[in-house]
């Protein structure tokens, strides 16, 4: 009896108290001190904060984390009154020069985390079938293709992922025509209605990753 | 524990010479008592903080100092002068806050009176009284002359449930008289408690003619101000800490020889069975301690993108906790103009988006002093200035008081914008939980999750004050010592 509750007692320890976590080791990056901004809202290792609405940013390509920074700062990106959270991070983009643009976006690919936990409702199967036009672009794993200037989806939040589908529905990203990959992914969002989305962005966060 | 009234000194045990090792997260309010308090006992106390000062949300601005908001880092551009300052979080101490009062005493951080409520100060509605401000005096006086009728008239009608006594008609006659200084008909023609229009010294004093009862009614001051000074929390006398409130901060760091690492930001924390290891980035390198005890006050909302190993249901009401995103602004007059028009101290309420503006109790009849310009609470209110550049904020406050004072912007030599929302290493303040989450999570937050205590103003009944930080360092001392108390007399038998 008595040993037995010993060994209930060491299995919950070891579940409990378990796992060596990612952020610990040593070779992942620590931001320049300039760039210790990126990881108050994004969290540790650019892990993503569902409060805050910080999206998960951890290994997202260079030439991405660039075109993007570049849209704020120009004000392509974040200007709409409805963009609560780019309006956020606007003057995050906007004090950057291009060399430390070009930085932080080296610092943020280098940086790992775990997949982000699955938050949203949605019929993969049925998003499997919307998915077909976005793949052209993005990739059948959604793995994202520079020469099309599509980025890797996998990896993203799925809150995130919905979020920015509805601001390319409505006008409220991709509106700006100096923002030509924008406006190009404003034209191609061709999914109306909310459940469509939450569809495609359930099966984009349940492809099989590498 | 008693949570009001007189504070039991914390008694904690003398460590012994294992499990001393203390991580503390976070150098506000709570952190630094907990420091302070555990180095006393004999512990091991290293204090980490993620940003470049220490303090947390007790902030004053004086000159040159920075202000660390995300994307528009500045520097406050007060004169370079001791009474130029402004207290961006915290700003006043009531006496009942009785864990405040004794870390200040212990401290030896010199107290004054802060005037919080002055009758002199206006109430200001664009919608009302036609647009123009109303001495805060003047319209008590008359709202409480109105009610008296009204209460003189029902007692005289026998309007009342249950019917009175003689005698206690004649009492409630008379209290209505003198609350609401009535004739002795019982009807209100004004009163000298309103101010005096004209003489009063050397000619005899006249009152103002009574405002309109209905657009008193139609005011909006009902709801905000009349009664504010009548919540303990803000009533008077009121105190601060004289030349800034962050000397409470400088009291404890006087006091705690423990390190206190800045610019040390949280990796992960990671319980064990006998401790608990915090990983954290410092000076460019990756730093473990592995601690017997972790006391934390990182900002809630930040605890879900900091790797743990928390319990489920600890987790999720760190996550349900939601903050707030106050809004403050400071302003240099290059002239004390208020006084001019009597004023000294107190705050005007405006209906316009600045809600209040704060005259300094402190510097009176000098050349100059810093003003609150404004004070929102309404998250809404809070994200349109959030969303302004600096520049602009000053400039909205300064068009908004020119419809309370004239001139006022013309005074304005600097400002000072501090969102608490947007602030580096904060992005919040005033956390709170819905009454669902309250109930469901409030209790397990107040207690620890293994060797990890969260701490700070958010896990107490009163986040935004220094009370509730002192408070929650306080309730985790008290279950800490009572398990020290515990081991060493599971180990004194050994």
């Amino acid at each position: 009896m008595r040993i037995d509750l010993q060994l209930r007692l060491f299995a919950f320890v070891l579940l409990s108290y378990g796992s060596s976590p990612l952020a610990d080791e040593n070779n992942l990056p620590i931001p320049a001190d300039e760039f210790v901004y990126c990881t108050v809202c994004h969290g540790v290792q650019l892990m993503g904060n569902s409060i805050i609405e910080a999206p998960r940013l951890s290994e997202m390509e260079i030439w991405y984390v660039e075109r993007q920074m570049q849209a704020y700062k120009n004000g392509w990106r974040g200007a709409h009154e409805a963009d609560v959270n780019g309006l956020e991070m606007q003057p995050m983009a906007a004090y950057l020069s291009d060399a430390q643009i070009a930085e932080v976006a080296e610092y943020v690919n280098a940086t790992r985390s775990e997949l982000p936990p699955q938050t949203i409702a949605g019929d993969a199967a049925k998003g499997a079938a919307l998915y077909g036009s976005c793949a052209a672009c993005h990739g059948a794993e959604a793995e994202g293709d520079q020469a099309l200037g599509a980025p890797a989806l996998r990896g993203l939040d799925d809150w995130y992922l919905v979020t920015q589908l509805e601001n390319f529905r409505d006008g409220v990203r991709g509106g700006n025509s100096a923002d030509t990959r924008g406006v190009q992914m404003a034209a191609a969002t061709v999914l109306s209605d909310g459940e469509a989305i939450h569809d495609v962005v359930k099966y984009i966060t349940n492809l099989p990753t590498n | 524990m008693q949570d009001t009234g007189p504070v039991a000194m914390l008694d904690l045990q003398t460590v012994s010479s294992t499990n001393k090792k203390v991580a503390v997260l976070g150098a506000g309010i709570a952190g630094l008592t907990v420091a302070y308090e555990l180095e006393r006992a004999g512990y091991d106390v290293t204090v980490i903080e993620a940003s470049k000062r220490i303090g947390g949300r007790t902030l004053t601005l004086r000159h040159g100092d920075v202000v660390d908001e995300m994307g528009y880092n500045r520097v406050c551009n007060f004169d370079d002068d001791p009474e130029m300052y402004f207290n961006a979080g915290p700003a006043r101490l009531p006496g009942h806050h009785r864990r405040a009062m004794h870390y200040c005493k212990t401290l030896q951080v010199p107290l004054r009176i802060k005037a919080n409520f002055s009758r002199s100060a206006y109430t200001h509605e664009e919608q009302h009284f036609g647009g123009k401000p109303v001495r805060i005096g003047r319209y008590v006086a008359d709202a409480r002359g109105f009610l008296s009728e009204l209460l003189y008239k029902a007692v005289d009608k026998n309007a009342f449930d249950q019917p009175l006594s003689e005698e206690d008609k004649e009492r409630m006659l008379k209290f209505a008289t003198t609350y609401g200084d009535l004739h002795p008909n019982g009807i209100y023609k004004g009163t000298i408690r309103a101010g005096y229009r004209s003489g009063g010294f050397l000619k005899p004093a006249e009152h103002y003619a009574i405002m309109d009862f209905s657009a008193l009614l139609k005011s909006r001051f009902w709801e905000q101000a009349s009664v504010s000074s009548e919540n303990q929390d803000w009533s008077e006398p009121l105190m601060d800490a004289i030349g800034g409130m962050d000397n409470i901060v400088k009291g404890f760091v006087r006091n705690i020889d423990s390190p206190i690492l800045t610019n040390a930001q949280v990796q992960s924390i990671h319980n064990r069975e006998d401790g608990i290891d915090i990983v954290y980035n410092y000076n460019g390198k990756r730093e473990k301690i592995s601690a017997d005890w972790c006391f934390n006050s990182i900002p809630s909302h930040f605890m879900v993108a900091i790797p743990n190993n928390f319990a489920a249901d600890y987790a999720a009401g760190l996550a349900a906790l939601r903050h707030q995103n106050f809004f403050k602004i400071g302003l240099q007059m290059k002239e004390r103009f208020w006084e001019r028009e009597g004023i000294y101290g107190g705050i005007t309420r405006t209906t316009q988006k600045i809600n209040q503006i704060w005259y300094p109790s402190h510097g009176i009849h000098g050349k100059k002093g810093v003003v609150l310009g404004a004070y929102t609470f309404d998250p809404r209110v809070s994200t349109m200035f959030e969303r302004m550049t600096p520049e602009k904020r000053i400039s909205y406050a300064a068009a908004c008081g020119d419809k309370i004072h004239p001139g006022y912007s013309s005074y304005i030599e600097a400002g000072v914008s501090i969102p608490w929302g947007r602030m580096n290493h904060m992005m919040g303040c005033g956390s709170h939980l819905s009454p669902q989450d309250h109930e469901r999570y409030f209790k397990r937050l107040q207690n620890p999750e293994g060797r990890h205590y969260m701490i700070g103003d958010q896990i107490s009944y009163h986040s935004s004050w220094q009370e509730g930080a002192f408070a929650s360092a306080e309730n985790a001392l008290l279950d800490f010592d009572l398990r020290v108390r515990a081991d060493s007399a599971v180990s004194g038998m050994g």
